[in-house]
């Protein structure tokens, strides 16, 4: 009698990956990318897409209205270290509908393992998430202003052009870009629902506002204009053109002055260290 | 209005992270009333400063936003909503029991809060803390319907609310006058406007357009929400 197996492995064609192995880098590149085409809609769906070039169209708005008022008036009407704070509503409702994107589904599907599963490690994950939205928020800032610049060479207006405006205000994009999007993304990682991740940053950027508006007319009506400026700095906004006009020499865009801008750059950087930190620890947690 | 839904809703609201943003913010906004009060001292113009930028401007929307969406949108989220939905119990009932539950937290946050922020830099001096805190209750009321609606209607709903609230009501009606008159901020404005007599304080709207205006909004909203949880379709998104 013939003992018949019971059970077979077929073969049915699997077979082994022989090619290189790119490694942690390109992996941490990878993620980086794909999450900086994320924020913008690309490889989404349609109806993802609709949010975030409804928002570069907003940015883009000023500059048109900048370039046709500088060929047919022939003034300088919008300085450019003055954009960013005068489109601060917009870059708080793109920083909160889109940080969310980047952290929560990961967390909320519980998908992190996967990720680490692979030579990713959690610093290298946070990194890459950090980065696409610093690039996405840098981008958002800086081609309005490019633009506008090459408009105004093209224009030529009477006078120097403003090659120093330009480039202190590309200076403070880079800040800009820096502190709210590891701000943002710090509020955002806290919690794996998107709805409610969109609630907490924009009630940052809103709350944060309100109290430094609040703070400083009352304490410019009672006198205390020694401190009131301070109370600007509340604002990460206000925080950043600070750290700008110190560093590039700027005017600042409220008109007012602002303290010492080393006190700034100190907060600016304080801010930053503790927003990274946060996350940091967020998602050690959370992988493990 | 059924009691079992609004107990599940009110129990789903409260015993998750939300409440801390439904806290914060109200404890925030009498933690700086007594800031002010400590610099200043009883001063009508920085309470009516606060009032304007903070209560109506700030809190009142966020929480709006964070209660209307919050009873409704998480639940189609998780697709958990067909349960409810499968129950003999008529759509629109559902929508009330829903803007019940999200009107009255906004209510007790926002007007309590309002009210005592207001009393503490003021006391009752010329009507500006019982003003405002009407402002608040009825405008918080319209906010939680707009946002329940906004809840059902498209998945992004938070992001459309902030888009209004923020840009619209902020930006657009900071520049456009003709754009205060359909701002649910405004119509809270001009409420509070009425009881108060503070000569540091004019609304932009009138009485006569702000209060059939709240009232057509919230009702509008709420029959709406009804009507599209009638049809609510449960597709797939990013």
């Amino acid at each position: 009698m013939t003992t018949e197996p019971t059970a077979v492995i077929h073969d049915i064609g699997y077979r082994h990956y022989d090619g290189v192995r790119l490694g942690r880098g390109r992996a941490t590149l990878a993620l980086g990318v794909q999450s900086l085409r994320g924020v913008f809609g690309l490889g989404r769906t349609t109806r993802a897409k609709i949010m975030p070039l409804l928002l570069v169209a907003i940015m883009l708005m000023p500059t048109v209205v900048s370039i046709g008022v500088m060929a047919l008036a022939k003034q300088y009407v919008m300085p450019y270290p003055g954009y960013a704070i005068f489109m601060q509503a917009v870059i708080a409702v793109f920083l909160a509908a889109q940080s969310p994107y980047l952290v929560a589904p990961d967390l909320r599907f519980r998908v992190l393992p996967l990720y680490l599963s692979r030579p990713l490690t959690v610093t290298d994950y946070v990194l890459a998430k950090l980065t696409a939205l610093a690039i996405a928020l840098f981008g958002l800032l800086a081609v309005p202003l490019t633009i506008q610049f090459v408009g105004e060479l093209l224009v030529d207006l009477p006078g120097p052009p403003h090659t120093g405006d330009y480039l202190g205000a590309l200076g403070g994009a880079v800040l800009f870009a820096l502190l709210l999007s590891t701000v943002s993304i710090a509020l955002a990682s806290f919690t794996p629902r998107r709805g409610l991740g969109v609630a907490v940053v924009i009630a940052f950027f809103m709350f944060t506002a309100a109290v430094s508006t609040t703070f400083f007319a009352v304490l410019s009506v009672s006198g205390r204009d020694s401190v009131a400026p301070w109370a600007l700095l509340l604002n990460p906004f206000f925080l950043v053109d600070s750290v700008q006009s110190a560093l590039f020499g700027t005017a600042p865009a409220t008109g007012e002055g602002y303290p010492s801008g080393i006190a700034s750059c100190a907060i600016l950087l304080a801010v930053i260290a503790l927003a990274v930190t946060g996350v940091l620890l967020r998602y050690r947690k959370a992988a493990s | 209005m059924n009691t079992v839904v609004a107990d599940i809703t009110y129990r789903a609201m409260l015993g998750r992270k939300r409440i801390w943003l439904l806290i914060l913010l109200p404890v925030a906004l009498v933690a700086l009333a007594a800031l002010l009060r400590l610099i200043n001292g009883h001063d009508e113009q920085t309470a009516v400063t606060l009032m304007k930028s903070f209560a109506i401007g700030t809190m009142l929307p966020l929480l709006g936003l964070i209660a209307g969406t919050g009873v409704i949108a998480p639940e189609i989220e998780d697709g958990t909503i067909i349960h409810l939905l499968s129950k003999p119990i008529s759509r629109p009932v559902i929508a009330v029991t829903k803007f019940v539950v999200a009107a009255s937290l906004v209510a007790v946050f926002a007007a309590v809060s309002t009210f005592a922020a207001a009393y503490l830099l003021t006391g009752s001096e010329s009507g500006v803390a019982t003003g405002f805190t009407l402002g608040a209750l009825f405008g918080g009321i319209a906010y939680a319907a707009v946002f329940l609606l906004l809840g059902v209607l498209t998945r992004h709903a938070v992001a459309v609310g902030v888009i209004y609230a923020l840009l619209w009501e902020g930006v657009v009606g900071g520049y456009v006058p003709g754009a205060r008159k359909f701002s649910i901020q405004q119509w809270a404005q001009s409420l509070a406007d009425q009881i108060s007599s503070s000569p540091f304080f004019s609304s932009e709207v009138t009485l006569g357009f702000a209060v059939p205006a709240v009232v057509l909004v919230t009702v509008g909203a709420v029959v709406w929400t009804g009507q599209r949880l009638r049809s609510l379709s449960l597709t797939g998104d990013d």
